[in-house]
């Protein structure tokens, strides 16, 4: 513990530079502005911060790009919360019951339930990465191609249970999500699916066209439906600030959602989507009334921005720690370390002490520099609410074209985009929810690239998913919460039938 | 995102302020009087490279550490863009596309050369201007530590003894590291499975998972596990040892001719005026023959090997000569046969 204590004291040395510190409030800053922006995501923006670096010493660098980075999971709540948009993929689940309560009212609450159990999440994943970081990385390193089958099985089944309604329209989702996750080029064969000869579809649909496009454009369309201020009711903002009773049902799920965004957010791969979804569908599953979720349930909003933040700062370990960047973000803070001849890795710890342990201090003051920045805005943000739905929604649509082309400059992401609007408006008519589709989406892919790989490295023998412990585990877990799913299902079922006959 | 990497790089230093200030400058003025402007000095106006290649790749930080050099030498300011997509074959036909006018160049690497056989969107390497080599990745056959490996031989004994039994990672089909080790089994006479992943940093995840036995990934990717001993390089595909890891042998040293790997070249559309092209190249070999810059790349970790445009043409040529069977045999030649 003295050794805990010793380098996180070191490192709030190095954070705590006037312009260490500087850098930190510029990176939490600019995060959560481009989290603010529908689509301008935060790789685009550590992209155009990456010549800086050049000239920063690495450190600073690194601490301000980490700024952006989970500054912009910050943010991406936001947009969710008000306008049913989710600025980051990650606070796709952040739209179900964040915007409807927004809709009761009660967005103040929402906001400010979202900002505390980022904060939340964050001290505790910097605590864990400080304490554990390595040891926490070498479990990661013993998952294998098997091993992530089972967790994308696991996934799967657990979108089942994000939906609300219907379960067969849920696992139709699912289907479509996963066939749309097949275009492109596949990664076993180079052979291209369903591209139709089309440059844009080679490497896929991109995950932002097709969830700004499913959620945001497709809420404006139904929206609007009702002439231009349109089904969206207006409600009186009461209060901002949450009530008891809701950090009372918000505080459990916080904590749940940071230990699975902790945990999912160190494999590769990871990041914060998955977790997000995870802890979404956890909670969903343990509350006592799971009809309230997507009706306003605090836990929905609670868990997910928790386990999005976790999952955000627990990526640095892989990155750190075994220099293996588990996503863009993490690419290219490694990308600004070898400008200045740094390989992360094993060895950085000891190497570079200063700038792992002024890197790790620098995400907890950060975090508290984004509730500080966060918090007073919440009434800016609400207030937005009240600008008149003729007004707000083509500055809406301008922004996601804005965010969805400066992902790639590419504008045939923006004719995705309106597409999968339009799609998105259909799946709604049809009450189909669009959650479990993406999450079928991002999964899919992923599940067919780890099978056909177990495959091929056990010569075909599919025993090897049973004989890993690993993978066994997740598999037994997901037949556990099917079973969980399915089963009243078909009780009730029967007793409708007992009942009618 | 143009505006804002333009104004970081013009945070070099004062006078690039000013000189990027003039350039856009010039840039107002041109559009005023463009009769003008087309008989000014080239280059006049900002100069796009287009990557097409994700921010923070490897070929991205190259190609900014290049930009930021070049636009000392070319008085006007070279901008990064980032245009991903299809293994870099949307970025390029963009270029192809473009006025031949010297102000829109890109980076095309090895992947190109198989995209022009595989890929019917994609465009020919002869669809551009050569005109300047940036330098070599070489490939490394790194093993995991749990194999024993040591050197070239041992691999090539134990891949003897067990034919196509031992697992090497590799990028998918027609990528660079999938070429290498294709081109390795043809140098060594032997057959391993291999396993693709969708890019290096799973692959090499995977080597220390103990999924693999043998990755063929760049020197850099492995770099910090072989000083970690959980991983061993066997051999560098290179003529000269790389000096990330000065220890390692080439392939040649051990008695195998075998190089590859992957390079980079500064390309424009087809067409460009001749002085123009002439222009482009001497300032894009100062920069890179510059030493200051070769220590900045150096210690991101490339090797800037520079040439000019003859031997730029001369090197690709051979580079197809040798990948074009290795395609054709794995069955990804569709369309564009020799």
């Amino acid at each position: 513990m003295d050794f805990l204590f010793g380098n996180i004291l070191h490192g709030l040395a190095v954070a705590m530079t006037p312009a260490n510190l500087a850098l930190c409030f510029a990176g939490c800053v600019l995060g959560t502005l481009i989290g603010v922006l529908p689509g301008l995501g935060p790789t685009a923006t550590v992209a155009m911060l990456m010549p800086v670096t050049f000239w920063l010493d690495p450190t600073g660098a690194l601490i301000m790009m980490a700024g952006v980075f989970y500054g912009s999971q910050y943010g991406g709540s936001t947009t969710a919360i008000l306008v049913n948009l989710p600025g980051e993929s990650s606070s796709v689940v952040t739209c179900l019951d964040g915007y409807a309560m927004a809709r009761q009212g009660r967005a103040g609450a929402a906001l400010a339930i979202a900002a505390l159990a980022s904060l939340f999440a964050g001290t505790v994943t910097t605590f864990l990465i400080a304490w554990a970081g390595p040891a926490i990385a070498s479990v990661a390193l013993q998952f294998q191609s098997p091993d992530y089958v089972a967790v994308m099985v696991l996934g799967l089944v657990a979108a089942v249970v994000l939906a609300h309604g219907s379960v067969v329209k849920a696992v139709a989702m699912i289907l479509l999500g996963i066939f749309l996750g097949l275009i492109g080029t596949d990664v076993s064969t180079s052979e291209q699916r369903f591209t139709f000869g089309l440059d844009t579809l080679f490497d896929g649909i991109g995950f932002v066209p097709l969830s700004m496009g499913l959620f945001g454009l497709a809420e404006i369309m139904f929206n609007l439906e009702g002439g231009a201020e349109g089904n969206r009711t207006r409600v009186a903002i009461n209060r901002l600030w949450p009530t008891r009773r809701d950090f009372r049902e918000a505080t459990p799920a916080a904590v749940r959602g940071t230990l699975l965004g902790c945990f999912l957010g160190v494999l590769p791969g990871g990041g914060s989507t998955i977790p997000s979804f995870a802890a979404y569908s956890l909670e969903k599953k343990l509350a006592r009334d799971p009809s309230r979720f997507g009706r306003g349930a605090v836990q929905g909003v609670a868990a997910p921005e928790a386990a999005n933040n976790a999952g955000a700062q627990a990526c640095f370990i892989p990155m750190l720690s075994l220099g293996i960047p588990p996503n863009a973000v993490m690419a290219l803070m490694v990308g600004a370390m070898m400008v200045h001849g740094i390989q992360p890795g094993p060895q950085i710890i000891q190497k570079q002490p200063d700038l792992f342990w002024g890197l790790v201090a620098s995400m907890w003051i950060g975090n508290l520099m984004l509730v500080v920045l966060n918090l007073p805005l919440i009434w800016i943000w609400v207030k937005l609410l009240e600008v008149p739905y003729r007004f707000l929604f083509p500055a809406v649509i301008v922004l996601c074209g804005i965010g969805v082309y400066s992902l790639d400059n590419r504008l045939s992401d923006v004719v995705l985009m309106a597409f999968f609007g339009v799609f998105g408006y259909g799946l709604r008519k049809l009450e189909c929810e669009p959650a479990p589709l993406l999450l079928g989406f991002i999964l899919g892919p992923l599940l067919e690239e780890n099978f056909r790989r177990s495959l091929m490295l056990t010569g075909g023998d599919a025993s090897i998913f049973l004989t890993r412990p690993i993978s066994l585990s997740f598999l037994v877990v997901s037949v556990i919460l099917l079973a969980a799913v399915l089963l009243p299902a078909f009780r009730q079922r029967r007793e409708q039938w007992t009942e009618e006959a | 995102m143009n505006r804002s990497s333009r104004s970081t790089h013009g945070l070099a230093s004062m006078a690039d302020r000013v000189r990027a200030g003039l350039a856009i400058g010039a840039v107002a003025a041109l559009a005023a009087v463009p009769t003008l402007a087309a008989a000014q000095a080239f280059p006049s106006q900002p100069i796009s490279l287009v990557v097409p290649w994700p921010a923070g790749g490897g070929s991205d930080i190259a190609m900014r550490l290049l930009a930021d050099g070049a636009t000392r030498r070319m008085g006007a300011p070279v901008v990064v863009v980032n245009k991903p997509g299809a293994g870099g074959t949307v970025g390029l036909k963009e270029v192809a596309q473009s006025k031949p006018d010297g102000y829109t160049l890109a980076m095309l690497a090895t992947g190109a050369l198989f995209a022009q056989y595989n890929n019917p969107a994609a465009n020919a390497v002869s669809d551009f201007e050569l005109i300047a080599f940036f330098g070599d990745d070489p490939s490394a056959l790194t093993a995991s530590a749990k194999t024993g490996f040591k050197t070239v031989a041992d691999f090539i004994a134990a891949a003897k003894a067990s034919p196509g039994r031992l697992r090497n990672g590799n990028d998918q089909p027609g990528g660079t590291s999938h070429v290498t080790v294709s081109l390795l089994e043809k140098a060594l006479g032997v057959r391993v499975i291999k396993v693709p992943y969708a890019g290096y940093a799973p692959t090499v995840q995977a080597l220390l998972a103990g999924e693999l036995d043998t990755v063929t990934v760049g020197v850099p990717d492995v770099l910090q596990h072989q000083q970690a001993g959980t991983v061993q390089m066997l051999g560098v595909a290179a003529t000269q040892r790389h000096f990330l890891a000065p220890d390692v042998p080439t392939f040649r040293e051990q008695g195998i001719d075998f190089v590859a790997g992957t390079w980079r070249v500064i390309i424009g559309p087809r067409g460009i005026p001749a002085d123009r092209l002439a222009t482009l190249e001497s300032r894009l070999l100062e920069t890179m023959n510059d030493p200051e810059f070769k220590t900045k790349a150096r210690t991101a970790g490339f090797i800037v090997s520079p040439l000019g445009r003859a031997d730029t043409a001369r090197r690709l040529a051979a580079e197809d000569a040798a990948m074009y069977p290795v395609f054709l045999e794995a069955g990804l030649v569709k369309t564009r046969q020799k």
